[in-house]
C-alpha cells in the first residue's frame, strides 16, 4: 500500500510504507503433516522401485564376476553349452533369443498396427470397447497356455507353413533347412520344434502390449489435424497417413520396442516348443535352437553352483539387453510428440 | 475492390499478391434448405434456410451455442464425422446436393474448403508441404515448377508469401498463430476451392494478425465465395456482404433470426432480437 492511497483523513500522519526487502521470499506455504507423511510414503514406494531394480541387476552382476573370471569374455563367443566338458558359451543361445524374438517380432508387427489402426480409426464406436478388452485379455492368457497352443495346435498347421517358405524360397538363406524339401515324403520333423514355431507363439503374446501401445497414441491424434486432413478433401486413409501415423510413430517404435524386450525374455513357451540346440545358425525354419531364457529353465535344475553362476551370468546379459532396449524404447516414447502430451 | 466504403476506409490497400497470376475461378453458390441437425436426441438446428450467393462474403453471428458452427460443418460435411450427428434437408453446391449419395465426400471437401478456429498446420511438415498437401491428400499431381508457383500463388494469396519465402523449408509449428492461420488458409485455397468456410477463423488471433485474415479474405472473395462464423460484431461488420443471425432460444433448436445484407442487419434490423445483439445488449 502506498501513502496515495491512503484515505484522505489523515493527511497529518501518513502510515510508513512497509519496507519490501529487493530479494526473493519464500513464498511456500509448508505442506500439512497428513500431507508431507502421504508424500513420503508415496516416495519411498517410488524410489522402491530403483532399488529393486538396482538390486537385481547388481545381484546378477555379482554372481556372474565367477564366470567371467572364469571363462573370459569367451563366454559371450563360445556356442557350446557342456558342463561336463567345462565348455560354457553363450553365443548360440544369444543368436537363438534374437531370432525368436525377431520372427516374433515380424509377425507381431504388422498385426499389431493393424489392429491398433483397425480400433481406432475404424472399428463402429459400440464395438470399440469390445475389441479393446478382447486385446487386453489376450495379453493375460499365460504363457504356458500359449506354449501348449503352439506345441498342440500350432505346430502342426505351422510346419507346411516352413516346408512351403523353404521350397519356394529356400534360395535365401534365412529360409533354408538342412533337408531335400521336394523329397517324396518330405521330412516333417526337420521343421518342427523351430525358432520359427516359437516366434509365433511368443508373438501372439507380444502382440496385445504393443496393439495397446500404438492404439493410445493413435487415438491421441489431434482432431484438429485430422479435420484439417479431412476438409482438405483426403480420404480417410489418406488422413491416417498424414496425421495418425506421423503422430503415433513415437507409439509405433516405441511400443514394438517394449514387446521385443518382451520377446527376448519369453521362457516357457519357447521351452516347450523347442528341441534344445547349440549351434549358431541363422535358420529358424530348422529344427532345433536355444534362448537365453529356455537356456536357463532347462538347466537350472540341475545345475551345480558354477554352473548355477554361468546361468546367471546368462541372465545378467538377457538383462543388460532388454535394459538398453526398454530404455531405448521409452527414449524414443518420450522425445515424439504423442509421448511428450501425456 | 468493390466493397463497400465504410470497409474499404477500415482495410489498407493489399499489394502482396503478385499482379500477373491472378486466378480466374469463379466461387460456387451455396443454398441451404431447411437444414435441421441433432446431436444424438439433442435437436441443435431447425429447419434453417439460408442462401449464400457466388463471391459474397456471408458471415454467421449469434450468441455461443445457437448451432452457427454446426451449420457452417454441415455445409461441407464435417458435421458426420461426429458419430451421434445426424441431419435433415439439402445443401446445394451451384444447384446439386452435396448430400446426394452419387457425390463422393471427398470431392465434395475439395470444392468447399474450411478454415477453424485453431490454427491447424501440419507440425510434421514443411510450409511448402503444408501449402500442397491437399494435393498430395487427394491424389493431384503436378509438375515442380508448377508446383513452386502454386506455393507462391497460395501464400501469397493467403498475404504470407514475404514473411515466409526464405524458410519455405521450416516446419509449419515454427510460425506464429496468425501466420499458421494464414498458412491454413493458403493450404485451403491451393487446392482450389470453390466456397471456404471459416469457422471464427481469428478468434485465437491477435489485431494485427486478425486484420490480416480479413484483408485475404477481400483478396479471395472474387475468386471463392466465402461463409465465416465470426464472434466479433465489427469483423462481420467489416467483412462481410451479407449476415445471418442465429439465435437459440433456451431449450429449442437454433434458428436463424434475420438474413440479409449486412448493412441492413447492422444499421437497419427488422427484429429486435437481432438489433440488441448487434449493440451488444446481449449475448
Amino acid at each position: 500500500m502506498t501513502a496515495l492511497m491512503d484515505p484522505p483523513s489523515t493527511p497529518s500522519a501518513p502510515e510508513p510504507t512497509p519496507r519490501v526487502e529487493d530479494v526473493p521470499r519464500s513464498i511456500d506455504p509448508g505442506l500439512p503433516r497428513s500431507d508431507k507423511v502421504f508424500f513420503g510414503v508415496s516416495r519411498a514406494i517410488g524410489y522402491s522401485v530403483f532399488v529393486l531394480m538396482g538390486a537385481i541387476g547388481l545381484f546378477l552382476g555379482l554372481q556372474s564376476i565367477p564366470t567371467f573370471k572364469r571363462y573370459g569374455l569367451g563366454f559371450l563367443t563360445e556356442s557350446q553349452w557342456q558342463p561336463e566338458k567345462d565348455i560354457l558359451g553363450i553365443s548360440a543361445v544369444l543368436v537363438g533369443t534374437f531370432t525368436v524374438a525377431l520372427v516374433a517380432m515380424v509377425i507381431a508387427f504388422p498385426l499389431a498396427l493393424a489392429t491398433a489402426l483397425y480400433i481406432s480409426e475404424y472399428a463402429p464406436a459400440k464395438f470399440k470397447s469390445f475389441l479393446v478388452s478382447m486385446v487386453d485379455l489376450m495379453a493375460a492368457i499365460p504363457s504356458i497356455v500359449w506354449g501348449l497352443w503352439g506345441f498342440f495346435l500350432l505346430q502342426p498347421k505351422a510346419i507346411h507353413v516352413a516346408h512351403w517358405l523353404h521350397t519356394h524360397m529356400g534360395w535365401v538363406p534365412f529360409f533354408n533347412v538342412d533337408t531335400d524339401p521336394n523329397a517324396a515324403p518330405w521330412a516333417q520333423s526337420r521343421y518342427a520344434a523351430s525358432a520359427f514355431i516359437a516366434g509365433i507363439a511368443v508373438s501372439m503374446m507380444v502382440l496385445p502390449m504393443a496393439a495397446a501401445v500404438m492404439r493410445q497414441v493413435f487415438s491421441q491424434a489431434p482432431i484438429g489435424e485430422r479435420e484439417a486432413a479431412l476438409g482438405l478433401g483426403s480420404t480417410k486413409w489418406g488422413m491416417i497417413r498424414a496425421v495418425v501415423l506421423p503422430f503415433g510413430a513415437g507409439g509405433i517404435i516405441g511400443g514394438t520396442m517394449l514387446s521385443l524386450g518382451r520377446a527376448l525374455g519369453e521362457t516357457i513357451a519357447v521351452v516347450l516348443i523347442i528341441s534344445p540346440a547349440f549351434d549358431i545358425k541363422f535358420k529358424p525354419l530348422e529344427i532345433g535352437t536355444s534362448t537365453i531364457s529356455a537356456l536357463i529353465a532347462g538347466r537350472f535344475g540341475e545345475a551345480t553352483s558354477a554352473q548355477l553362476s554361468a546361468l546367471l551370468t546368462a541372465g545378467f546379459v538377457l538383462f543388460i539387453i532388454t535394459l538398453i532396449i526398454n530404455t531405448l524404447a521409452a527414449m524414443i516414447v518420450a522425445r515424439s510428440r504423442s509421448g511428450a502430451q501425456e | 475492390m468493390t466493397t463497400a466504403p465504410e470497409v474499404n476506409s477500415l482495410i489498407p490497400t493489399y499489394t502482396d499478391a503478385p499482379a500477373t497470376d491472378v486466378v480466374h475461378v469463379r466461387g460456387g453458390s451455396l443454398n441451404a434448405v431447411e437444414i435441421s441437425a441433432w446431436f444424438g436426441s439433442n435437436k441443435v438446428l431447425e429447419k434453417v434456410s439460408l442462401e449464400m450467393p457466388a463471391n459474397t462474403v456471408t458471415a454467421l453471428i449469434g450468441p455461443s451455442g445457437c448451432g452457427k458452427s454446426t451449420f457452417l460443418r454441415i455445409l461441407n460435411r464435417m458435421h458426420e464425422l461426429v458419430p451421434s450427428a445426424k441431419l435433415s434437408g439439402q445443401v446445394l453446391l451451384d444447384g446439386d446436393d452435396i448430400y446426394d449419395p452419387g457425390h463422393r465426400i471427398t470431392e465434395t471437401r475439395k470444392r468447399i474448403g474450411m478454415v477453424f478456429q485453431k490454427p491447424n498446420p501440419f507440425p510434421a511438415m514443411s510450409i511448402a508441404d503444408n501449402v500442397t498437401a491437399g494435393l498430395k491428400l487427394t491424389g493431384t499431381k503436378i509438375g515442380k515448377s508448377d508446383r513452386e508457383a502454386l506455393i507462391e500463388r497460395s501464400l501469397s494469396r493467403a498475404g504470407l508469401w514475404k514473411e515466409v519465402k526464405d524458410r519455405l523449408k521450416e516446419p509449419g509449428s515454427a510460425l506464429s498463430g496468425g501466420q499458421q492461420q494464414r498458412l491454413c488458409i493458403a493450404r485451403s485455397l491451393a487446392v482450389e476451392p470453390e466456397v471456404l468456410l471459416m469457422d471464427e477463423p481469428c478468434s485465437a488471433l491477435d489485431p494485427t494478425s486478425t486484420r490480416r485474415v480479413e484483408e485475404t479474405i477481400h483478396e479471395i472473395k472474387d475468386q471463392v465465395t466465402v461463409v465465416i462464423v465470426t464472434h466479433n460484431m465489427q469483423q462481420a461488420a467489416r467483412v462481410s456482404q451479407q449476415c445471418a443471425f442465429f439465435l437459440a432460444q433456451l431449450g429449442t433448436p437454433g434458428d436463424i433470426v434475420e438474413a440479409g445484407p449486412t448493412v441492413d442487419i447492422f444499421g437497419n434490423p427488422k427484429d429486435p432480437r437481432t438489433e440488441d445483439y448487434v449493440n451488444g445488449r446481449f449475448g
